[in-house]
Protein backbone atom coordinates (compact mmCIF):
# COMPACT_ATOMS: atom_id res chain seq x y z
CA UNK A 1 0.00 0.00 0.00
CA UNK A 2 1.92 2.96 -0.95
CA UNK A 3 -0.89 5.71 -1.79
CA UNK A 4 -1.60 8.37 0.45
CA UNK A 5 -4.63 7.83 3.17
CA UNK A 6 -8.22 6.95 1.98
CA UNK A 7 -7.05 6.88 -2.05
CA UNK A 8 -6.67 3.86 -3.98
CA UNK A 9 -5.16 4.07 -7.70
CA UNK A 10 -6.38 1.40 -10.34
CA UNK A 11 -4.27 1.31 -13.58
CA UNK A 12 -2.95 4.82 -13.27
CA UNK A 13 -6.14 5.79 -12.19
CA UNK A 14 -6.46 8.13 -9.25
CA UNK A 15 -9.85 7.21 -6.38
CA UNK A 16 -10.86 9.37 -3.22
CA UNK A 17 -12.08 6.10 -2.05
CA UNK A 18 -10.96 2.36 -1.42
CA UNK A 19 -14.44 0.83 -1.56
CA UNK A 20 -15.73 -0.53 -4.94
CA UNK A 21 -19.55 -1.11 -4.45
CA UNK A 22 -21.99 -3.26 -6.73
CA UNK A 23 -25.05 -1.88 -7.85
CA UNK A 24 -27.27 -5.48 -7.32
CA UNK A 25 -29.76 -6.41 -5.03
CA UNK A 26 -30.98 -3.40 -3.77
CA UNK A 27 -34.52 -3.08 -2.70
CA UNK A 28 -34.86 0.12 -4.52
CA UNK A 29 -32.80 2.45 -7.29
CA UNK A 30 -33.23 5.06 -5.08
CA UNK A 31 -31.56 2.68 -2.35
CA UNK A 32 -28.95 1.98 -4.92
CA UNK A 33 -28.30 5.46 -5.19
CA UNK A 34 -28.41 6.42 -1.21
CA UNK A 35 -26.23 3.40 -0.36
CA UNK A 36 -23.61 4.38 -3.32
CA UNK A 37 -23.58 8.06 -2.58
CA UNK A 38 -23.16 7.19 1.44
CA UNK A 39 -20.29 4.59 0.54
CA UNK A 40 -18.32 7.57 -0.86
CA UNK A 41 -17.24 5.12 -3.76
CA UNK A 42 -15.59 5.81 -6.75
CA UNK A 43 -16.32 2.51 -8.71
CA UNK A 44 -19.70 0.92 -9.28
CA UNK A 45 -20.08 -2.98 -10.80
CA UNK A 46 -22.51 -3.60 -13.29
CA UNK A 47 -23.15 -6.23 -15.63
CA UNK A 48 -24.54 -7.44 -19.70
CA UNK A 49 -27.62 -9.52 -19.45
CA UNK A 50 -29.97 -11.09 -22.22
CA UNK A 51 -33.28 -8.85 -21.81
CA UNK A 52 -36.68 -8.47 -24.12
CA UNK A 53 -35.72 -5.12 -25.52
CA UNK A 54 -39.58 -4.12 -25.29
CA UNK A 55 -38.95 -4.19 -21.40
CA UNK A 56 -37.69 -0.95 -20.73
CA UNK A 57 -36.65 -2.06 -17.24
CA UNK A 58 -32.91 -2.62 -18.27
CA UNK A 59 -32.36 1.11 -20.20
CA UNK A 60 -34.26 2.57 -16.96
CA UNK A 61 -31.12 1.31 -14.30
CA UNK A 62 -29.08 1.59 -16.97
CA UNK A 63 -29.79 5.35 -16.87
CA UNK A 64 -29.66 5.85 -13.52
CA UNK A 65 -26.15 4.29 -12.66
CA UNK A 66 -24.78 6.33 -15.27
CA UNK A 67 -26.82 9.49 -13.52
CA UNK A 68 -24.86 7.93 -9.95
CA UNK A 69 -21.19 7.38 -11.33
CA UNK A 70 -21.71 11.07 -12.84
CA UNK A 71 -22.72 12.34 -9.68
CA UNK A 72 -19.47 10.97 -7.89
CA UNK A 73 -16.91 11.53 -10.60
CA UNK A 74 -16.90 7.82 -10.82
CA UNK A 75 -16.04 4.84 -13.24
CA UNK A 76 -17.50 1.58 -14.40
CA UNK A 77 -16.42 -1.69 -13.41
CA UNK A 78 -18.22 -4.14 -15.32
CA UNK A 79 -17.98 -7.61 -14.65
CA UNK A 80 -18.09 -11.13 -16.41
CA UNK A 81 -20.32 -12.75 -14.09
CA UNK A 82 -22.28 -15.82 -15.19
CA UNK A 83 -19.10 -16.55 -17.71
CA UNK A 84 -18.15 -20.16 -17.48
CA UNK A 85 -15.01 -20.39 -20.10
CA UNK A 86 -12.27 -17.85 -21.22
CA UNK A 87 -13.97 -17.83 -24.91
CA UNK A 88 -17.35 -16.95 -22.89
CA UNK A 89 -15.69 -14.43 -20.42
CA UNK A 90 -13.16 -12.82 -23.77
CA UNK A 91 -16.43 -12.52 -25.77
CA UNK A 92 -18.48 -10.72 -22.90
CA UNK A 93 -15.42 -8.29 -21.55
CA UNK A 94 -15.54 -7.27 -25.62
CA UNK A 95 -19.16 -6.22 -25.53
CA UNK A 96 -18.77 -4.30 -22.07
CA UNK A 97 -16.20 -2.26 -23.64
CA UNK A 98 -18.15 -1.42 -26.26
CA UNK A 99 -21.03 -0.55 -23.98
CA UNK A 100 -19.16 0.71 -21.45
CA UNK A 101 -16.31 2.29 -23.17
CA UNK A 102 -14.05 1.52 -20.84
CA UNK A 103 -11.05 -1.13 -20.89
CA UNK A 104 -11.36 -1.71 -16.56
CA UNK A 105 -12.94 -5.39 -16.67
CA UNK A 106 -13.87 -7.48 -13.38
CA UNK A 107 -12.51 -10.86 -14.79
CA UNK A 108 -14.72 -13.76 -13.26
CA UNK A 109 -15.01 -16.97 -14.95
CA UNK A 110 -16.76 -19.64 -12.39
CA UNK A 111 -15.95 -23.13 -12.23
CA UNK A 112 -17.96 -24.45 -9.93
CA UNK A 113 -22.04 -24.05 -9.44
CA UNK A 114 -22.12 -25.00 -6.14
CA UNK A 115 -20.10 -22.58 -4.36
CA UNK A 116 -19.08 -20.05 -7.59
CA UNK A 117 -15.68 -20.63 -6.93
CA UNK A 118 -13.65 -19.48 -10.06
CA UNK A 119 -11.76 -21.25 -12.61
CA UNK A 120 -8.11 -20.77 -12.43
CA UNK A 121 -6.82 -22.46 -15.56
CA UNK A 122 -9.61 -20.54 -17.41
CA UNK A 123 -9.16 -17.56 -15.62
CA UNK A 124 -5.45 -17.57 -16.68
CA UNK A 125 -6.73 -18.17 -19.98
CA UNK A 126 -8.99 -15.94 -20.47
CA UNK A 127 -6.57 -13.16 -18.55
CA UNK A 128 -3.44 -13.55 -20.93
CA UNK A 129 -6.22 -13.03 -24.06
CA UNK A 130 -7.43 -9.74 -22.43
CA UNK A 131 -4.65 -8.15 -21.45
CA UNK A 132 -2.90 -8.51 -25.17
CA UNK A 133 -6.01 -7.02 -26.37
CA UNK A 134 -5.60 -3.98 -24.36
CA UNK A 135 -7.99 -4.40 -21.50
CA UNK A 136 -7.06 -3.43 -17.91
CA UNK A 137 -8.03 -6.87 -15.94
CA UNK A 138 -9.54 -7.01 -12.84
CA UNK A 139 -9.50 -11.10 -12.14
CA UNK A 140 -11.99 -12.33 -9.69
CA UNK A 141 -9.55 -15.00 -7.83
CA UNK A 142 -9.46 -17.46 -5.36
CA UNK A 143 -6.85 -17.03 -2.41
CA UNK A 144 -4.26 -19.41 -3.88
CA UNK A 145 -0.99 -17.12 -3.69
CA UNK A 146 0.78 -19.29 -6.64
CA UNK A 147 -2.91 -18.78 -8.90
CA UNK A 148 -2.14 -14.58 -7.91
CA UNK A 149 1.24 -14.67 -8.64
CA UNK A 150 0.41 -15.77 -12.15
CA UNK A 151 -1.73 -13.34 -12.55
CA UNK A 152 0.63 -10.68 -11.29
CA UNK A 153 2.92 -12.14 -13.98
CA UNK A 154 1.10 -12.31 -16.61
CA UNK A 155 0.60 -8.34 -16.19
CA UNK A 156 -2.29 -8.06 -13.88
CA UNK A 157 -1.70 -4.78 -11.47
CA UNK A 158 -4.79 -5.25 -9.84
CA UNK A 159 -5.65 -8.87 -8.34
CA UNK A 160 -8.85 -9.25 -6.11
CA UNK A 161 -8.52 -12.59 -4.26
CA UNK A 162 -11.63 -14.06 -2.72
CA UNK A 163 -12.68 -13.18 1.20
CA UNK A 164 -15.16 -16.38 0.57
CA UNK A 165 -17.44 -17.17 -1.68
CA UNK A 166 -19.92 -14.70 -3.19
CA UNK A 167 -22.96 -13.62 -1.31
CA UNK A 168 -21.96 -15.89 1.60
CA UNK A 169 -21.12 -13.35 4.13
CA UNK A 170 -18.69 -15.69 6.07
CA UNK A 171 -15.81 -13.24 6.12
CA UNK A 172 -12.64 -13.76 5.56
CA UNK A 173 -12.09 -17.67 5.57
CA UNK A 174 -8.58 -17.74 5.57
CA UNK A 175 -6.73 -14.79 6.70
CA UNK A 176 -3.90 -16.68 6.51
CA UNK A 177 -3.85 -17.42 2.81
CA UNK A 178 -4.77 -13.40 2.44
CA UNK A 179 -2.05 -12.45 4.28
CA UNK A 180 0.77 -14.46 2.27
CA UNK A 181 -0.82 -12.96 -0.80
CA UNK A 182 0.13 -9.66 0.51
CA UNK A 183 3.38 -10.51 1.92
CA UNK A 184 4.48 -12.48 -1.24
CA UNK A 185 3.18 -9.34 -3.69
CA UNK A 186 3.99 -6.33 -2.10
CA UNK A 187 3.59 -4.50 -5.26
CA UNK A 188 0.15 -5.87 -6.30
CA UNK A 189 -3.09 -3.79 -5.54
CA UNK A 190 -5.19 -6.44 -3.99
CA UNK A 191 -8.75 -5.64 -3.96
CA UNK A 192 -10.37 -8.52 -1.48
CA UNK A 193 -13.57 -9.17 -3.40
CA UNK A 194 -16.69 -11.31 -2.04
CA UNK A 195 -18.07 -12.79 0.99
CA UNK A 196 -17.47 -9.59 2.66
CA UNK A 197 -20.25 -9.82 5.29
CA UNK A 198 -19.38 -7.11 8.37
CA UNK A 199 -17.70 -3.95 8.46
CA UNK A 200 -15.00 -5.46 10.65
CA UNK A 201 -14.35 -7.96 7.90
CA UNK A 202 -13.59 -5.13 5.37
CA UNK A 203 -11.67 -3.34 8.42
CA UNK A 204 -9.25 -6.50 9.25
CA UNK A 205 -8.56 -6.89 5.60
CA UNK A 206 -7.40 -3.34 5.35
CA UNK A 207 -5.62 -4.19 8.14
CA UNK A 208 -3.71 -6.50 6.35
CA UNK A 209 -2.60 -4.07 4.37
CA UNK A 210 -5.05 -4.63 1.61
CA UNK A 211 -5.22 -1.64 -1.14
CA UNK A 212 -8.91 -1.86 -1.31
CA UNK A 213 -12.70 -4.06 -0.88
CA UNK A 214 -14.96 -4.77 -3.32
CA UNK A 215 -18.33 -5.33 -2.01
CA UNK A 216 -21.96 -5.72 -2.84
CA UNK A 217 -24.42 -8.03 -0.93
CA UNK A 218 -23.21 -7.02 2.62
CA UNK A 219 -24.48 -3.30 1.93
CA UNK A 220 -27.43 -4.02 -0.87
CA UNK A 221 -28.57 -7.10 1.99
CA UNK A 222 -28.39 -5.07 5.28
CA UNK A 223 -31.76 -4.12 7.19
CA UNK A 224 -30.52 -0.45 6.17
CA UNK A 225 -28.24 -0.41 3.06
CA UNK A 226 -27.25 3.24 3.46
CA UNK A 227 -26.32 3.19 6.72
CA UNK A 228 -24.37 -0.02 6.18
CA UNK A 229 -22.74 1.85 3.47
CA UNK A 230 -21.43 4.67 5.77
CA UNK A 231 -20.18 1.63 8.67
CA UNK A 232 -18.29 0.48 5.26
CA UNK A 233 -16.49 4.06 4.44
CA UNK A 234 -15.80 4.33 8.49
CA UNK A 235 -14.15 0.69 8.67
CA UNK A 236 -12.25 1.17 5.89
CA UNK A 237 -10.87 4.13 7.04
CA UNK A 238 -10.26 2.55 10.40
CA UNK A 239 -8.52 -0.76 8.88
CA UNK A 240 -6.14 1.64 6.65
CA UNK A 241 -5.19 3.56 9.75
CA UNK A 242 -4.13 0.91 11.94
CA UNK A 243 -2.20 -1.00 9.35
CA UNK A 244 -0.23 2.43 8.18
CA UNK A 245 -0.02 3.11 11.97
CA UNK A 246 1.63 -0.19 12.84
CA UNK A 247 -0.18 -2.95 14.35
CA UNK A 248 1.76 -3.84 17.61
CA UNK A 249 3.03 -7.25 17.56
CA UNK A 250 1.18 -10.07 19.50
CA UNK A 251 2.62 -11.93 22.28
CA UNK A 252 2.40 -15.15 23.46
CA UNK A 253 2.11 -13.99 27.54
CA UNK A 254 0.44 -11.23 29.13
CA UNK A 255 2.16 -8.26 30.44
CA UNK A 256 0.78 -5.82 32.58
CA UNK A 257 -0.18 -2.37 31.18
CA UNK A 258 0.55 -0.26 34.37
CA UNK A 259 3.61 -0.15 35.06
CA UNK A 260 5.00 -2.20 38.18
CA UNK A 261 6.63 -0.28 39.70
CA UNK A 262 5.76 1.03 43.31
CA UNK A 263 3.07 -1.10 42.98
CA UNK A 264 0.79 -0.88 46.63
CA UNK A 265 3.47 -2.28 49.38
CA UNK A 266 0.57 -5.40 49.94
CA UNK A 267 1.37 -7.01 46.60
CA UNK A 268 5.29 -7.10 47.49
CA UNK A 269 6.90 -10.30 49.20
CA UNK B 1 -34.39 -19.02 -42.93
CA UNK B 2 -34.38 -19.28 -38.89
CA UNK B 3 -31.76 -18.16 -36.61
CA UNK B 4 -31.99 -17.41 -32.75
CA UNK B 5 -31.48 -14.56 -30.99
CA UNK B 6 -30.89 -14.80 -27.19
CA UNK B 7 -31.91 -18.44 -27.51
CA UNK B 8 -35.43 -18.20 -29.17
CA UNK B 9 -36.15 -18.66 -33.12
CA UNK B 10 -36.92 -16.17 -35.28
CA UNK B 11 -38.16 -16.97 -38.85
CA UNK B 12 -36.74 -14.26 -41.02
CA UNK B 13 -39.38 -14.56 -43.60
CA UNK B 14 -42.30 -11.89 -43.08
CA UNK B 15 -42.12 -8.71 -44.05
CA UNK B 16 -38.30 -8.53 -43.94
CA UNK B 17 -38.62 -11.28 -46.20
CA UNK B 18 -39.97 -8.96 -48.76
CA UNK B 19 -37.07 -7.30 -49.12
CA UNK B 20 -34.85 -10.41 -48.62
CA UNK B 21 -36.15 -12.66 -51.03
CA UNK B 22 -35.19 -10.27 -53.74
CA UNK B 23 -31.68 -9.58 -51.82
CA UNK B 24 -31.58 -13.87 -52.12
CA UNK B 25 -32.56 -13.86 -55.70
CA UNK B 26 -29.75 -11.53 -56.54
CA UNK B 27 -27.79 -13.55 -54.40
CA UNK B 28 -26.86 -10.87 -51.66
CA UNK B 29 -26.16 -12.14 -48.35
CA UNK B 30 -28.33 -11.55 -44.97
CA UNK B 31 -26.71 -8.96 -42.53
CA UNK B 32 -27.18 -8.71 -39.13
CA UNK B 33 -28.92 -6.06 -39.48
CA UNK B 34 -32.02 -7.21 -41.13
CA UNK B 35 -31.90 -9.53 -38.15
CA UNK B 36 -32.12 -6.43 -35.70
CA UNK B 37 -34.83 -4.85 -37.30
CA UNK B 38 -36.84 -7.97 -36.49
CA UNK B 39 -36.07 -7.50 -32.97
CA UNK B 40 -36.10 -4.06 -32.32
CA UNK B 41 -39.18 -1.59 -32.31
CA UNK B 42 -36.35 1.44 -32.43
CA UNK B 43 -32.66 -0.10 -32.70
CA UNK B 44 -31.27 3.38 -32.41
CA UNK B 45 -32.28 4.01 -29.04
CA UNK B 46 -30.91 1.03 -27.00
CA UNK B 47 -27.74 0.12 -25.42
CA UNK B 48 -26.73 -2.95 -26.40
CA UNK B 49 -23.83 -5.34 -27.69
CA UNK B 50 -24.16 -8.28 -29.90
CA UNK B 51 -22.20 -11.56 -30.25
CA UNK B 52 -22.99 -14.04 -32.87
CA UNK B 53 -22.26 -17.24 -32.80
CA UNK B 54 -20.06 -16.95 -29.47
CA UNK B 55 -18.07 -13.83 -30.99
CA UNK B 56 -18.79 -10.20 -30.38
CA UNK B 57 -19.54 -8.27 -33.41
CA UNK B 58 -18.79 -4.75 -33.10
CA UNK B 59 -21.46 -1.83 -34.14
CA UNK B 60 -19.49 -0.76 -37.54
CA UNK B 61 -19.81 -4.23 -38.42
CA UNK B 62 -23.41 -4.80 -37.94
CA UNK B 63 -24.22 -3.79 -41.93
CA UNK B 64 -21.16 -5.68 -42.96
CA UNK B 65 -21.58 -9.45 -41.54
CA UNK B 66 -23.78 -11.85 -42.81
CA UNK B 67 -25.64 -14.56 -40.98
CA UNK B 68 -26.99 -18.15 -42.76
CA UNK B 69 -29.70 -20.19 -41.21
CA UNK B 70 -29.41 -21.52 -37.79
CA UNK B 71 -26.87 -18.65 -36.27
CA UNK B 72 -27.19 -17.93 -33.01
CA UNK B 73 -27.09 -14.13 -32.01
CA UNK B 74 -26.99 -13.17 -28.02
CA UNK B 75 -27.91 -9.21 -27.85
CA UNK B 76 -26.77 -8.19 -24.45
CA UNK B 77 -28.06 -5.07 -22.45
CA UNK B 78 -26.56 -3.11 -19.07
CA UNK B 79 -27.64 -4.30 -15.68
CA UNK B 80 -27.38 -4.24 -12.37
CA UNK B 81 -23.86 -6.21 -10.87
CA UNK B 82 -21.78 -7.06 -8.06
Amino acid sequence: MTVTTGSLKLYGQQLSSRLLIGSALYPSPLVMKQAILASGSQVVTLSLKRQNPQMNSGAQIWQYIQEIVTQVNGFLLPNTAGCKTAKEAVTLAKMSREIFKTDWIKLEVIGDDYNLQPDPIELLNATEQLLNDGFKVLPYCTDDLVLCQRLYDLGCQVIMPWASPIGTGKGLMNPYNLETIRLRLPDATLILDAGIGKPSDACLAMEMGYDGILLNSAVALADNPVTMAKAFANALTAGEQGYIAGLMQQRQTAHPSTPTLDTPFWHQS
Amino acid sequence: MKIKINGHTFELNSELTNTLTNELENKKSIYLNDALSRYFNNQQQSTFALALNGEFVGKDDYCSTSIKANDSIDILFPIQGG
